[in-house]
């Protein structure tokens, strides 16, 4: 079976609105810094409520923040 | 490293001096002629009552000490804001999956060890043994999804 991988653009949606700190996303979605960081680096899948907070702090759909991507599928 | 990472690696540590402490005094207990029931329960209660009284003391000065050095990195007076997180009451869940089955293996060791004609006192100090050993294993591996993520 293909292995299937939680991919995402928070760096980027970050960057684009007005270089976001990991820090000040940490404080506006109500996790620490380091599941941020997790999350970012691919380390760690976040819950649908906490990608769902993530996409409305950007304003954006969900699926421009995550992806379900193959493995070793790069864009 | 998060304030999680603090509390886990001094519950490590503490947890690691406790089972040195343990076994130690248990090897000189059989050396000096065999495990004698009144020494033996003493030596469970101290523990016990350490790595309870440890863990507190401990998460307590962790917390002092994070806020301390928080302090002297931005100069200001604020405490520094502990958040738990999905992600910390998984690698929690984790841990403590991880511990409860250590625990469980060592509970079936203890028991081959009553099957197999060892005083009841081996058994329940290898019972006690393997608590503090699931312990230290749900600590490392707590450190270690907190490290690798998951």
């Amino acid at each position: 079976m293909d292995k299937y991988k939680v991919r995402n653009n928070v760096r980027k949606l970050r960057f684009n609105h007005d270089e976001m700190t990991q820090e000040q996303l940490a404080d506006k979605v109500g996790v620490t810094r380091q599941t941020i960081i997790a999350i970012e680096g691919g380390k760690y899948a976040p819950s649908l409520e906490l990608a769902f907070k993530i996409a409305l702090v950007f304003g954006v759909p969900l699926q421009e923040v995550f992806s379900y991507e193959l493995e070793g599928d790069e864009k | 490293m998060s304030y999680q990472e603090k509390n886990i690696t001094v519950s490590l540590v503490s947890h690691l001096l406790i089972g040195v402490y343990y076994l130690s005094q248990l090897f000189e207990m059989q050396q000096s002629g065999g495990l004698v029931s009144t020494k033996v329960f003493s030596l469970w209660v101290i523990v016990i009552v350490a790595i309870i009284v440890v863990n507190i003391v401990g998460n307590i000065l962790t917390h002092i000490l994070s806020n301390i050095i928080h302090a002297l990195k931005t100069g200001k007076e604020e405490e520094e804001r502990y958040i738990e997180d999905e992600r910390d009451h998984l690698i929690g869940l984790k841990g403590s999956k991880v511990s409860y089955i250590a625990f469980s293996i060592g509970v079936l060791i203890a028991m081959l060890t009553f099957a197999f004609g060892q005083p009841p006192l081996v058994m329940f100090s290898l019972l006690i043994l393997s608590s503090i050993v699931a312990e230290i294993i749900g600590d490392l591996s707590q450190l270690y999804l907190y490290r690798k993520g998951f």
